[in-house]
């Protein structure tokens, strides 16, 4: 398979769905935060002839750990069909302007060499790593709301995992387990702070 | 391959039993309910985390760091090391002693922190090297910070948490970049057109530092410290504000030694200088605010901000000098006495149930068994320092090349040193209205002179007057026979 049409359609989706996680509010955050966790997980591990051990970690523990920290009565099709309507999305981003700015300047900057020995890295790989870094930075630092500091973590990680592997490739079995639980326990500390705050302000 | 069998078990044992433990603590606390009547289940749950913390020390001690600890699955290899079951056997029995004194409604709960706490600490510095052992303590500490503050509607809580989380949010991210610099060092010399070894040698050194720097709460990430001493309860305060930074601060010296003796030049760029001021303004810091406030929490938060300095000069230390060990000494004694401080919090907070020290002024003469907690605190606050000044942490002070660091961290050790006085002082003075008012503690009563003879060991060794190290040394120092490798020639 072409490696240019594999990463570039995953490269855009990582960094569009990753300035939507920051940017959305409740379905339309989560969604776009288990996307991009998705898309950068496949770019990270390049799964080929199977998946990886680690690749499927990393699934899972996104995954159950989305589902467990959504608010319930979330997942219902009709509100769902409704905040995810593309001119809504659309909408988001241009309210958000510098965070749309940042995930394409953060795929350009990414074709520019680091001035690291990055003979074998991948400049799609890079790009996604650098946008996502850009995008997930400035609210994990400076957000006043738990769950959307939350999503900035595993943005902001997500990035800087994909920047490591654009130059030395996945990480090994260990890390990968500790980077999972590293992913579960953000977006769950998240949820469960979220909702002490809420229920201690009522 | 069937002899095999009860040889490997043995070893997974061996090298996970601190995190056996923790596992076993579910299985143990969920059920405490089931014996005896539902009133009594809160101290029958304190009472079983007592106990499988002192056996989590005990294991520890016993399964030692050894050839036959050294547990290989696969990829995967955990070798136990012995700074790492140093404080697990010292931290198992400080914590024993703090949920036995504690009790409560949330001692077994507390109690779980700790064999937690002390399991990931072991877990990762088992590990040989790469990402996890530090990504392990950056999540481990987010999630018992979690765990610690419980569900309690309360938002100085929950905001404690917060603030954490999105420490280790950021710290996740900068580890990463360190190691992707420090993978990258050994790459650079095939193409002078890239960034140089020792650019990249200070990049990682000051990814590093900061990532120690904000776990162990120096100046400017002193406030995390001091709101997690001032709004979660003690044991996870202790855990997650002291000892698991020490475990990381272990980690991190280990790195930066390695770093540092691999190249030839020294590291250039500010960081050496920038740790040195930070180390001295944290230093000054904590002490002079110790000093200057009131309520017990802030004071015992400032006093673990002044013990994060002495770890941030020991990370400059070690720059400079890879193969000093005064740095490597300063984390364990440090986390003692800052526990022996929380130890004596936890004491006083049962019989006087108020936070500002001048309301409860003569405490330490109506009871005696808490005087004698303090006083030991005190002087072990006093000890480590000036120990580790003229013996190994010298180099801390003295290898900074500046007499103003060298004065300034003598000043801010001094203000730390007051500050434990004052605590003192203010607990012999005239008995306020609060204090007069409960009832005087017995000195002779069983738990009395337990507190007052664990205190007097935790200083002991805080302080270096009892060496329990060399003790547990011995018994967990590798043997020789089994430790030679398998294919090793003579």
């Amino acid at each position: 398979m072409n490696p240019l049409l594999f990463e570039l359609p995953l490269a855009l989706v990582a960094a569009l769905s990753g300035a939507l996680a920051v940017t959305s509010a409740r379905r339309a955050a989560w969604i776009a935060l288990v996307l991009m966790a998705t898309a950068a997980a496949l770019l990270e591990f390049r799964p080929s002839d199977s998946l990886s051990p680690a690749l499927l970690l990393r699934l899972t523990a996104i995954f159950g750990a989305t589902l467990y920290a959504l608010p319930p009565g979330l997942l219902a099709w009709r509100a769902l069909a409704h905040d995810l309507q593309p001119r809504r999305l659309l909408a988001t981003l241009t309210e958000h302007p510098v965070v749309a700015v940042s995930a394409v300047a953060g795929l350009i900057l990414g074709t520019i060499p680091l001035a690291l020995p990055i003979e074998g890295s991948s400049v799609l790989l890079r790009g996604a790593g650098v946008a996502l870094l850009l995008i997930g930075l400035p609210p994990l630092l400076t957000s006043r709301y738990v769950e959307a500091t939350a999503r900035a973590a595993v943005v902001t990680l997500s990035g800087a995992l994909l920047l490591r592997a654009s130059i030395l490739g996945a990480l090994d079995l260990f890390s990968s387990i500790a980077i999972a639980a590293g992913f579960v326990a953000l977006l769950l500390i998240g949820a469960a702070v979220a909702g002490q705050l809420t229920k201690a302000e009522e | 391959m069937i002899e095999a069998q009860p040889l490997q078990t043995l070893t997974v044992i061996r090298a996970l039993s601190p995190l056996l433990f923790a596992l076993l603590s579910l299985i143990v606390l969920a059920r405490a309910d089931r014996f005896g009547e539902s009133s009594g289940a809160h101290t029958r749950d304190g009472n079983a985390a007592v106990l499988l913390l002192l056996g989590s020390s005990v294991a520890a001690l016993l399964a030692g760091s050894g050839y036959a600890s050294t547990l290989n699955v696969g990829l995967i290899t955990v070798d136990p090391s012995e700074p790492g079951r140093l404080l697990v056997t010292l931290g198992g029995a400080v914590f024993a002693l703090i949920v036995a004194v504690g009790q409560g409604r949330r001692a077994g709960a507390m109690g779980q922190v700790a064999l937690f706490g002390l399991a990931l600490i072991d877990l990762a510095l088992a590990i040989p090297i790469g990402l996890a052992p530090i990504v392990i303590l950056l999540v481990g500490s987010a999630s018992l910070s979690a765990l610690a503050a419980g569900n309690r509607e309360d938002a100085q809580r929950a905001r404690a948490v917060f603030r954490d989380l999105r420490t280790v949010g950021v710290l996740l991210t900068v580890i990463v970049v360190a190691e992707l610099l420090r993978s990258a060092i050994p790459l650079s010399a095939t193409d002078p057109s890239y960034a140089t070894t020792s650019s990249l040698t200070a990049g990682v050194a000051l990814t590093l530092s900061l990532v120690l720097l904000g776990m162990i709460g120096a100046f400017p990430f002193h406030h995390r410290l001091v709101r997690i001493f001032e709004s979660l309860p003690i044991v996870g305060s202790l855990m997650v504000g002291v000892w698991i930074p020490a475990a990381l601060s272990l980690i991190i010296f280990n790195e930066l030694s390695l770093l540092s003796s691999s190249v030839s030049e020294p590291i250039g760029g500010a960081v050496v200088a920038a740790l040195f001021i930070t180390g001295t303004v944290t230093l000054l810091f904590g002490g002079v605010s110790a000093l200057l406030h009131d309520d017990v929490g802030e004071v015992l938060g400032f006093l673990a901000v002044g013990n994060a300095g002495w770890l941030a000069l020991g990370a400059a230390a070690i720059i400079l000098h890879p193969s000093a060990v005064g740095p490597l000494l300063v984390a364990l004694p440090g986390a003692l006495v800052i526990s022996l401080f929380g130890l004596w919090r936890i004491s006083i907070r049962r019989p006087y149930e108020l936070t500002s020290l001048q309301e409860r002024r003569g405490r330490a003469r109506r009871t005696r068994a808490l005087g004698v907690v303090l006083i030991c605190a005190a002087v072990s606050q006093t000890a480590v320092p000036v120990r580790e000044f003229f013996s190994g942490g010298f180099d801390i002070a003295g290898q900074s090349g500046s007499l103003l660091i060298t004065v300034g961290a003598l000043l801010g050790t001094g203000a730390l040193a007051a500050a434990a006085i004052r605590l003192l002082l203010v607990g012999l003075a005239q008995e306020s209205q609060d204090v007069h008012r409960t009832r005087k503690g017995k000195v002779l009563s069983p738990a009395a002179i337990w507190l007052m003879a664990s205190a007097i060991l935790i200083s002991g060794v805080a302080a270096g007057f009892i060496n329990i190290e060399a003790a547990a040394s011995g018994l967990l120092r590798t043997d020789p026979v089994e430790s030679a490798p398998q294919n090793s020639t003579p």
